[in-house]
């Protein structure tokens, strides 16, 4: 078995995480019956696809990919074939659990190569082919040497943890086998890599243009809209860029140690965020010439922000919404509401981390810990005009007969940086002004009216 | 070379079949024994398609259970905390290719539960067979463990539909059913519980279908109808829990020449010489569309790519108008595949599909389609599993003259649109 229960141990105890300083248990095992959520493969799925010019081989029966392929929005400008959105699965039978699946492995490997002719191959394994056994290491260094592409075993199978871990797994992967593996032709003064950053939506294209208009270049991204070559001399980068998500924080720290590049962790959701982010990146570099222009590009987009925003401002002053999301959302979209004039009463913190929870003290007031219980209540106490949560919470805002914002669902507009909150203001008013809410909640002629 | 892996693939596994049969019985919470993942995926795959959220749960096995549990440990886990929340009337339990790789004897734990949880417990492994086997094998399971042996018959039909009939197919096949005067109970039954409807809040189990109780007392059918190639057997499967049962088979209820058969047969179970009027004038509407749309469908090449049964049913509506099918791809092997008239037919996937494809072609097949036709400009119906793109999945109809007459304008319109760019 191949799977590296030192690594997986450490990266549950990361030393970098907040939680792990505070209470003795690890990141917690998914209890049977009582688990939402994807497994450790979706989470290396989600940090690595979006290597549009390598292939992603799945070794696995159906369901692992035949579910999952051509499922998430990140774009990417590659010119070549685009394998974020394509599904390729060695597809083991009850013969390959019988005889093992080498074979099989090897021969897609050959196959890909000769048709597809991609930059690198990564190669999942997933549970069943854990449990066979299949030697994938020594198939993918073989064919490495034989045909001179990075042949990466990603070992994230999905019974080991959740889609954070598969994530921070894929992420080992990738600093074992990749980074540093090739020298850039130079080495710009100002180069950051973006980590975490899987441009969804292309929300990583609403700021990336800013941050080159300031002077800093963009070495590499994990992994949105990413390159193979760059990804390889991530190393000589001189700022990570944790992008919201917090499951590669272990890289960026190994990183650290290993090539002497700090990190830092922003967000860029709505204008004070995305704003601070640059300031943060900008700042690290402590050069006086690029704080300067970086704080003349953010007062320009400032600017040119808040008069597109003026009509939607209007419809927006004063109302109120309360917000139940999860993870950095919790805050981070919070914020971004706020930046467009609304009042945020409460936030649910019951899908936050420990380090989210701290966080969205400081923008919201009210923290909600149930919301199944707390939130219908808030809405009536505090005159509240607009639920921002998940298709769950639909039924209460059609009862209290106000607008909703799915915020869960898969979105496919970018609500990133200074562009996306014009995004999200241009949703949250139609949302406000579109009277399906109201109409949906009428009774029907044959029920007997409650009110 | 032949191609050793599949490249996007169009099969899906058994274990999702097996969660859409239970999610057709009222109150049923499906339990997949694997990994957190395999429900995740499945969950979300059936939420986006159907716009509504799909009940199931998960055993959770981790990479400790995996080796030191033969499932005892996580699945009467799973139960407690289920249980401990809500009162399913029904657990759903079925396998995935890790515990079948374990090798866990389910039986044996079923049957240890059994006394104080209702449940059912079916073997699908996703390293074999496809949708429409894990399907079929979970109501084997149901007939098996739950319907009880009877003697006497009673006004009712039992109706097995295949798994890529919509919730309103089957809704549709119910009422036709009945307007012949019998009572229906379609095993199983999404027509209420993945229609799409509003209710009064969002629930942790399946919403509506079929009750635990209904199901028991299927053994009373005067007969079972299935349709389907995949469901046959189980229409013979429930005839063994009463001697007195017949059964009606229909590979397919799509175009005029199947319907009328469907219809016929039900005239003469039910003795009567002629149907509602309201079937009388769907067929003539049919007649009537099938001349309509000849003019643009006839010589039409398409190309074919959804579970069997589903391109059987397609084939024999399009067919009808002079519709000539190109290619037949099939993401697993059926027997009903020889019935389509089609000189390629081949167990593949999407990559497979792409030889077939030029702007003359309609492509019928799921979402993962708009991407083959923006590369080769082809029209693009979409049908099967997964549909995230276009809204209202769970209402089409491409069943008897009713659902023929619709589909033959639609693809009519399909094709006509796709001429004008």
């Amino acid at each position: 078995m191949m799977v590296n229960k030192k690594q997986i141990k450490e990266l549950l105890n990361e030393s970098a995480c907040t939680h792990n300083e505070q209470k003795k248990s690890s990141c917690d095992k998914p209890k049977p019956g009582a688990t939402s959520g994807g497994c450790a493969f979706e989470g290396a799925q989600i940090a690595l696809f979006p290597f549009a010019d390598a292939v992603h081989l799945v070794h696995a029966p159906s369901t692992c990919l035949g579910a999952s392929w051509e499922t998430r929005a990140t774009p990417s400008s590659y010119e070549g074939e685009n394998n974020t959105y394509l599904g390729y699965c060695t597809n083991v039978t009850a013969h390959d659990v019988i005889f093992g699946g080498n074979k099989k492995l090897e021969d897609s490997i050959e196959y890909i190569i000769e048709h597809k002719n991609p930059k690198a191959i990564f190669v999942y394994e997933t549970c069943v082919t854990a449990m066979i056994g299949d030697d994938m290491d020594n198939i993918a260094s073989r064919m490495e040497a034989k045909y001179g592409i990075p042949i990466v075993v990603v070992h994230a199978p999905g019974f080991v943890g959740s889609k954070n871990l598969g994530s921070r797994l894929a992420g080992e992967a990738v600093l074992d086998k990749l980074i540093g593996t090739k020298e850039p032709a130079q080495i710009h003064p100002f180069g950051i890599n973006l980590i975490g950053e899987y441009n969804v939506t292309g929300d990583m294209w609403q700021y990336t243009p800013i941050l080159e208009k300031i002077g800093i270049k963009v070495v590499s991204t994990l992994a949105g809209d990413g390159r193979i070559e760059n990804i390889q001399t991530a190393h000589r980068a001189k700022l990570n860029v944790i992008v919201c998500a917090k499951s590669l924080v272990t890289l960026c720290r190994k990183m650290e140690e290993r090539f002497g590049i700090p990190y830092i962790s922003v967000s860029f959701y709505g204008k004070r965020d995305t704003s601070n982010a640059i300031r943060s990146i900008v700042g690290a570099f402590k050069n006086e010439e690029l704080s300067r222009k970086a704080e003349e590009i953010i007062a320009k987009e400032e600017e040119a922000l808040e008069s597109r925003l003026l009509p939607y401002r209007e419809i927006l002053q004063g109302k109120k919404a309360i917000l139940n999301t999860g993870g950095n959302k919790s805050w981070s979209i919070a914020s971004a509401l706020q930046d467009i004039g609304i009042e945020v009463v409460a936030t649910s913190i019951a899908k936050a981390t420990l380090e989210d929870i701290e966080i969205a003290r400081q923008y919201v007031p009210i923290l909600i810990k149930s919301p199944a219980n707390e939130q219908a209540k808030l809405i009536d106490e505090h005159n509240v005009d607009i639920l921002l949560a998940g298709g769950r919470s639909l039924y209460t805002a059609i009862k209290k007969k106000i607008a909703f914002v799915d915020v869960n669902q898969e979105k496919k507009i970018s609500y990133g940086a200074y562009g996306g909150l014009e995004n999200l203001a241009k949703d949250v008013c139609a949302a406000v002004k579109n009277p399906v809410f109201r109409v949906v909640g009428t009774p029907a002629p044959w029920e007997v009216s409650n009110a | 070379m032949l191609k050793p892996l599949e490249v996007n693939p169009l099969k899906l596994s058994q274990p999702m079949g097996a969660l859409l049969a239970f999610l057709g019985i009222k109150n049923c919470m499906p339990l997949m024994h694997g990994a957190q993942g395999c429900a995740s995926f499945a969950k979300v795959f059936f939420t986006r398609h159907f716009n509504d959220p799909i009940a199931i749960q998960t055993t959770a096995v981790n990479d400790i259970t995996a080796v030191i549990d033969g499932g005892d440990y996580s699945i009467s886990e799973a139960v407690k905390n289920i249980t401990s929340k809500v009162t399913p009337e029904l657990i759903g339990l079925f396998t995935t290719g890790l515990t079948e790789t374990k090798g866990d004897d389910i039986r044996g734990v079923a049957s240890m539960l059994q006394p104080q949880h209702a449940m059912v417990y079916v073997h699908t492994p996703d390293f074999e067979g496809g949708l429409e086997s894990g399907y079929a094998k979970s109501i084997e399971a149901i007939i098996e463990q739950l319907v009880e042996p009877q003697e006497q018959i009673e006004q009712k039909i039992t109706l097995i539909p295949h798994v890529s009939m919509t919730p309103l197919e089957v809704e549709r096949v119910k009422e036709q059913i009945e307007l012949f005067g019998w009572s229906v109970f379609a095993l199983p039954d999404i027509s209420e519980s993945l229609d799409g409807h509003l209710g009064q809040k969002q629930g942790a189990l399946s919403s509506n279908g079929i009750s635990v109780s209904q199901i028991k007392d299927l053994g009373s059918s005067h007969a079972v109808i299935t349709i389907g190639n995949s469901v046959y057997n189980r229409g013979e499967k429930l005839c063994t829990k009463n001697q007195k049962m017949k059964h009606l088979h229909f590979d397919t209820i799509g175009g005029l020449k199947a319907s009328d058969i469907f219809y016929s047969k039900l005239m003469s179970l039910s003795h009567l010489s002629q149907p509602h009027a309201s079937i009388m004038r769907w067929r003539k509407r049919l007649q009537d569309a099938l001349l309509d749309t000849h003019f643009i469908l006839g010589g039409c090449k398409v190309v074919l790519a959804c579970e069997p049964d589903q391109m059987l049913s397609l084939s024999s509506i399009l067919t009808e108008a002079g519709v000539e099918i190109k290619a037949v791809i099939s993401p697993v092997k059926s027997d009903v595949l020889v019935n389509i008239p089609s000189s390629h037919i081949i167990i593949g996937d999407l990559d497979d599909v792409e030889e077939f494809l030029d702007d003359h072609t309609l492509l019928i097949t799921n979402f993962h389609g708009e991407r083959l036709a923006k590369k080769y400009h082809n029209a693009l119906l979409t049908r099967g599993f997964p549909n995230y793109e276009t809204l209202g999945n769970q209402l089409k109809d491409d069943t008897l003259y009713q659902g023929s007459t619709q589909l033959l304008f639609e693809v009519a319109n399909c094709m006509q649109a796709n001429h004008h760019i």
